[in-house]
C-alpha cells in the first residue's frame, strides 16, 4: 500500500492521498478535485458518529473500553437509520402482484383537469387569513381591525402578497354581497354581524370593519372578510361613515 | 433423517473412519426404511458423531459439518463410488431408489451458501473446470465458457458469505482477469465486497444471489458438461450449477462466440426462451375518425395557398384506410384511454396538416439538424424534453429547477389571476386569448419545487401539463397554463431516474432506484401498476405508441417490456453490456431501439422477441435515440458529442424469421453498421442529451455546452 500512494502535484495530506487511491481502486478516474474533500468530510463525519455511538453503547453496557461489538452495534443502528436500501426483491414482487391484480380504473369522460382529490394536490392555498380581536373600549369608539397576516406564500412569480397600504382611507359603505372592485385600498364595510346569542334581531348596530383587501388573495369569492363578534355596547359608532382613526400599530410588520 | 444419515456417512469418510463407515453403509442398506433407528445406532457407535447428529437437515443451518465434497486425494474407491449416481434425488423420500452416495441431494438440503465446502479447494475446482472447458471441442467451448462468470461470482460470494476472507481474496485475484471484458464493472463492485456485512447492504448482489443466472446451452454441450462434472471430483461446481444457474437447453447447433457475445452481458444471464413467447400487441391503435372539424378549419381559411376549399371528405386521411382490425393491434378498449377533447381534435388536424408537408427522409435526403445548446448550465443540465409540436423546450437541472422555454417567437403566458379573470368578457370569441396574462409573458418560466436534481421531464401530448421526476423521490405534475405545481406523486422513496407521459395523456410511467417502474394516472395519488423484476435501477422508461406496453431499461443491462393491462413482463431483451440510458419505439410500433453506456444501439423485433440489429459507432454512452416521423431514419445522440443517423428501413428489412430463429432466438447479426450509418455530425464539445423530430422531420437536438 505504501508504494501505491498517489503522487499528487502538490503535497496533499496523507488522507487525501489515501482517498484518491480509493477512488482509483474503485475505478473512478475522472472527478472534480472537490470530490476528495467531500469524501473525506463524509468519512470523518461518519466515523465520528459511529465511534460516538459506540462509546455510548459501551458505557451503557458498563464496559471499561469500547470494543468491536459496540462498534458493530453502532454501525448496524446507523445503517438502519440513515442508509436505507430499497426494499428486497420478493417484497417488491409481492406488492406488485397485489397492485397489478386490480383492473385499470375507467376514465370518466369530460371531467375537466384530471387531478387527484384536493388533499393530495398542491393546489390549496397555503395561507389563512388571521383576524385579530382587538379590545374595544367603550369610550374610544375604536373599531376592531382585523389584521391580515400572511404566512408563507406559494410560489407565484409576480403578484405581491399585500398591496401597499395606502394612507388614504376611503370610506365606502357597501352592503355585503355587492361585488366591490378592489385595488388594495382600505374600505370600511358595514356588515350585519352574524347572530350573536341574545342579540336583538334587528341589525341596528352593524359592526364596522376596516379591512384591507388584496385582490390577489381572493380566490373564487369576491370579498374575504372576517367578521368579529363585538359586544353590543362597545361598538357604538355614532356615524359609521365617519372617517376612522388609523391606528399605526394595527399593521403587522409586513 | 435419511439425509442426516448420508451426512453422517460423509463425516465418517472425512474423518477416515472407514470401518465405521462401511458398517453404517451396510446397515443403512439393510434398514432402508427405518433410518431413524440406524442413525441412532450409528450415533452411539461412532466417535464424534454426536456433533454431526446435531446437524438438522433443514435449510439455513450454519456450521454444517457434512462435507458435500469428498476430500481430495481421499480414497479413490469411495470417490468413485460417490460420484456414480447421476440422478438427482427427489425429496419425496424415495429410499429404495437411493444409493447412499447421493452427494447433490445432501448439499442441496444443507443449503447453498452455508456449506463449509473446503475453501482452499475452490481454486482447484475452478481451475479444473477451466482446464476442462479449454480442452473441449471448439464448437462447445464458446458455450461452456459462459459458465465462467456466474460460477466465479457465486463461488466468490460463497466464500465471502462464509467469511473466508483470505481465500476469497486469493480466489478473486487469481481468476478475475479471465472473465470477459464486459463484466469488468461488476467485478470491480465485487472486489469491494470482502465481508459478509458488505453483502447485506448491496441489493443488487442479493438479488443476484437469489435469482437464477440463465444460460442457454445446446443439448450436446450440456451433456458434455454434465458428464464431466459428475465424473470428476467437481461436485461443488455441480452443486452451484444446480442451485444458482438455470440452463435453458435447446436442440441444435451450438452457438458461436460471436452469437453468444451479442446476447450476453446482463446481470442475470440471458432471457429464457419462454420469457419471450407471450403475444405482444405491437400494432398501433386506430385513429378516431372525424370530419366535421376538418371542414370547419378549412373554411376558416387555413389554406394559405388560396386554393379553393376542398370539399372532399377528409375521413380517410385521419382514420386508417382499412376497416379491418390489425391482428397485431390491441383492441381499442384494452386499456381505458381518455376521450378526445375538442382541443385534441384540433391538434390532430394540425398534425395532419403538418404531416402533409413533411419531408420524406431517406439515405439521399437526410434531415437538417438544429441544435439547441444550453449555455452556462455548469454541468447541471440533467433532462430535456420538447413538445410534440416543437413549441416548448424544458430543461431539468441539477439545482432542482425546471425551466421552460418557448422555442417559437410566441411567448409563454400564464392564465390571469382570479381577480383579473373576473373582469374579462366571457362571451367573446377569443376568450381563450383573453384569459392569458400579457403582463407576465416571457420566454422563460422557472418552476421551483423539487428538492433534488431533476432527472426526467416529459410534456403531456396536449401541452397542458409537464412532468418532472427528481432525486428527491417525487414526480411532480406542473400546469403549463399557470406555471405552478399541481401534484407531487410520492411512491418511489428513492431517486426517480426517468418519467414519461403516455402518447394519449392521462397515464405516465416512472422508474427509479428502487428497481421498479410504476404506472400512474394523473388523477390517482397512488400508482396503478408496479412493474417489478429488474435486478438493478430502472434508468429509462418509455411507452409504446399504442400505450399498452411500457419498455424499461435498467442498470442490470436488460430491457423489459411490460403489459400495462396486467403488469406482466412480456419480453426480456439482453445483449447490452452496460446500463441502458435510451429507448425509442419505431413509429409503427414493431421495433425497439436501445442505447446504453457501451456505445452500441441495439434493434429489437418486439413481435418475435429477437435482436435484429446492432449499430456500432458511438464511443460513449448514448443518451438520446429517436426515430423519424415515418420511421425511415434513426438518430442517436451520445456523450461523445456526436449525432449519428442510421438507415432504419434497411436495418429492418429482410429479417430472417424462420422457425429455428424464432424457436431458439439465435440470430446471426450481419456486420453492417457501416452500411447503415448515414452521417455523423459532431458538435464542438456538447454532449447530446435529447433528440426530437419535428412534425416536418426536422431534427432538433439539445445538449449543454461543457467547456472541457
Amino acid at each position: 500500500m505504501e508504494a501505491a500512494k498517489m503522487a499528487s502535484p502538490k503535497s496533499a495530506p496523507k488522507d487525501a492521498q489515501v482517498m484518491a487511491q480509493i477512488l482509483k481502486d474503485m475505478g473512478i478516474t475522472e472527478y472534480e478535485p472537490r470530490v476528495i474533500n467531500q469524501m473525506l468530510e463524509f468519512a470523518y463525519r461518519y466515523v465520528t458518529t459511529i465511534l460516538e455511538d459506540a462509546k455510548i453503547y459501551s458505557s451503557h453496557a458498563k464496559k471499561s473500553s469500547v470494543d468491536a461489538d459496540d462498534v458493530r452495534l453502532a454501525i448496524q443502528c446507523r445503517t438502519d437509520q440513515s442508509f436505507t436500501s430499497p426494499p428486497p426483491r420478493d417484497f417488491l414482487l409481492d406488492i406488485a402482484r397485489q397492485k397489478n391484480q386490480t383492473p385499470l380504473p375507467l376514465i370518466k369522460p369530460y371531467s375537466g383537469p384530471r387531478l387527484p382529490p384536493d388533499r393530495y394536490c398542491l393546489t390549496a392555498p397555503n395561507y389563512r387569513l388571521k383576524s385579530l380581536q382587538k379590545k374595544v373600549s367603550s369610550t374610544a369608539g375604536r373599531i376592531t381591525v382585523p389584521r391580515l397576516s400572511v404566512g408563507a406564500v406559494s410560489s407565484r412569480p409576480s403578484t405581491p402578497t399585500l398591496g401597499t397600504p395606502s394612507a388614504q382611507t376611503v370610506s365606502v359603505s357597501a352592503k355585503v354581497g355587492a361585488p366591490v372592485s378592489l385595488a388594495g385600498q382600505r374600505f370600511t364595510v358595514q356588515i350585519p354581524s352574524s347572530q350573536p346569542a341574545g342579540k336583538s334581531a334587528t341589525p341596528t348596530t352593524p359592526t364596522v370593519q376596516n379591512v384591507l383587501i388584496n385582490p390577489s388573495l381572493i380566490g373564487p369569492k369576491n370579498i374575504l372578510i372576517t367578521t368579529n363578534m363585538v359586544p353590543p355596547g362597545a361598538a357604538a359608532d355614532p356615524n359609521p361613515l365617519k372617517r376612522k382613526h388609523e391606528d399605526d400599530d394595527d399593521y403587522d410588520a409586513l | 433423517d435419511r439425509q442426516t444419515l448420508v451426512a453422517v456417512l460423509q463425516f465418517l469418510r472425512r474423518s477416515n473412519l472407514r470401518e465405521s463407515e462401511e458398517i453404517l453403509r451396510r446397515e443403512a442398506r439393510l434398514l432402508g426404511d427405518d433410518l431413524g433407528g440406524s442413525v441412532a445406532t450409528v450415533a452411539t457407535s461412532s466417535p464424534g458423531v454426536a456433533a454431526v447428529a446435531a446437524v438438522p437437515p433443514g435449510k439455513g443451518e450454519a456450521h454444517g459439518t457434512a462435507e458435500s465434497v469428498p476430500p481430495p486425494g481421499g480414497n479413490p474407491k469411495s470417490g468413485g463410488a460417490l460420484s456414480s449416481p447421476s440422478s438427482k434425488i427427489t425429496h419425496s423420500g424415495d429410499v429404495s431408489a437411493v444409493v447412499v452416495e447421493d452427494q447433490p441431494d445432501v448439499s442441496a438440503v444443507l443449503s447453498a451458501y452455508n456449506q463449509q465446502g473446503d475453501p482452499t479447494l475452490y481454486e482447484e475446482y475452478y481451475s479444473g473446470l477451466k482446464h476442462f472447458i479449454e480442452c473441449s471441442l471448439d464448437c462447445h467451448r464458446a458455450e461452456l465458457s459462459q459458465l465462467f462468470y456466474p460460477l466465479f461470482v457465486h463461488m466468490y460470494l460463497e466464500l465471502v458469505y462464509n467469511q473466508h476472507e483470505s481465500e476469497a481474496k486469493s480466489f478473486f485475484e487469481r481468476f478475475h482477469g479471465d472473465q470477459e471484458c464486459y463484466y469488468q464493472d461488476d467485478l470491480r463492485v465485487l472486489s469491494s465486497l470482502t465481508k459478509k456485512e458488505h453483502m447485506k447492504g448491496n441489493e443488487t448482489m442479493l438479488d443476484f444471489r437469489t435469482s437464477k443466472f440463465v444460460l442457454r446451452i445446446s443439448r450436446d454441450s450440456y451433456q458434455l458438461l454434465k458428464r464431466h462434472l459428475q465424473e470428476k471430483q467437481n461436485n461443488q461446481i455441480w452443486n452451484i450449477v444446480q442451485e444458482h444457474l438455470y440452463i435453458d437447453i435447446f436442440d441444435g447447433m451450438p452457438r458461436s462466440k460471436q452469437q453468444i457475445d451479442a446476447m450476453v452481458g446482463s446481470l442475470a444471464g440471458e432471457a429464457k426462451r419462454e420469457a419471450n413467447k407471450a403475444k405482444v400487441f405491437f400494432g398501433l391503435l386506430k385513429e378516431p375518425e372525424f370530419d366535421v372539424p376538418l371542414d370547419d378549419e378549412d373554411e376558416e381559411g387555413e389554406n394559405e395557398e388560396g386554393k379553393p376549399k376542398k370539399k372532399k371528405p377528409k375521413k380517410d386521411n385521419v382514420g386508417s384506410k382499412s376497416k379491418k382490425q390489425d391482428p397485431n393491434a390491441p383492441p381499442q378498449n384494452r386499456i381505458p384511454l381518455p376521450e378526445l377533447k375538442d382541443s385534441d381534435k384540433l391538434d390532430k388536424v394540425m398534425n395532419m396538416k403538418e404531416a402533409a408537408r413533411r419531408v420524406r427522409l431517406g439515405p439521399e435526403c437526410l434531415p437538417s439538424i438544429c441544435f439547441y445548446t444550453f449555455l452556462n448550465a455548469y454541468q447541471g443540465l440533467t433532462a430535456v424534453d420538447i413538445t410534440d409540436d416543437s413549441s416548448m423546450i424544458v430543461g431539468g437541472f441539477a439545482d432542482s429547477t425546471v425551466r421552460v422555454w418557448s422555442v417559437t417567437p410566441k411567448k409563454l403566458r400564464s392564465v390571469k389571476t382570479a381577480a383579473d379573470l373576473s373582469l374579462i368578457d366571457k362571451e367573446s370569441d377569443d376568450v381563450l386569448e383573453r384569459i392569458m396574462d400579457e403582463k407576465t409573458a416571457s420566454e422563460l418560466k422557472i418552476l421551483y419545487g423539487h428538492s433534488g436534481p431533476v432527472y426526467g421531464t416529459s410534456f403531456s401530448p396536449d401541452r397542458n401539463y409537464l412532468l418532472s421526476c427528481s432525486e428527491d423521490g417525487t414526480v411532480r405534475l406542473w400546469s403549463l397554463q399557470t406555471f405552478t405545481c399541481l401534484v407531487g406523486y410520492k411512491g418511489h422513496n428513492y431517486p426517480v431516474w426517468d418519467t414519461q407521459f403516455s402518447p394519449y395523456g392521462y397515464y405516465f410511467v416512472s422508474g427509479g432506484h428502487d428497481r421498479v417502474a410504476r404506472l400512474w394516472a394523473t388523477d390517482h395519488y397512488q400508482p396503478l401498476r408496479i412493474f417489478a423484476g429488474h435486478l438493478a435501477d430502472v434508468t429509462c422508461t418509455r411507452f409504446h405508441p399504442n400505450s399498452n406496453y411500457i419498455a424499461t431499461g435498467s442498470a442490470d443491462r436488460t430491457i423489459r417490456l411490460w403489459d400495462v393491462l396486467n403488469g406482466n413482463c412480456v419480453r426480456i431483451f439482453t445483449g447490452h453490456k452496460g446500463p441502458i440510458h435510451s429507448l425509442a419505439f419505431s413509429p409503427n410500433g414493431r421495433f425497439l431501439a436501445t442505447g446504453a453506456t457501451d456505445g452500441r444501439v441495439l434493434l429489437w423485433d418486439i413481435g418475435h422477441g429477437l435482436m435484429v440489429g446492432e449499430l456500432k459507432g458511438h464511443t460513449d454512452t448514448i443518451y438520446a435515440l429517436r426515430f423519424s416521423r415515418d420511421g425511415e431514419i434513426l438518430a442517436s445522440g451520445s456523450m461523445d458529442n456526436t449525432v449519428r443517423l442510421w438507415d432504419a428501413v434497411k436495418a429492418f428489412e429482410d429479417l430472417e424469421t424462420d422457425d429455428f430463429t424464432t424457436a431458439t432466438g439465435h440470430i446471426n447479426l450481419p456486420e453492417n453498421s457501416q452500411d447503415l450509418l448515414l452521417g455523423t455530425y459532431m458538435t464542438k464539445s456538447t454532449p447530446v442529451v435529447h433528440l426530437h423530430f419535428t412534425r416536418r422531420n426536422l431534427l432538433l437536438a439539445a445538449g449543454a455546452y461543457s467547456s472541457q
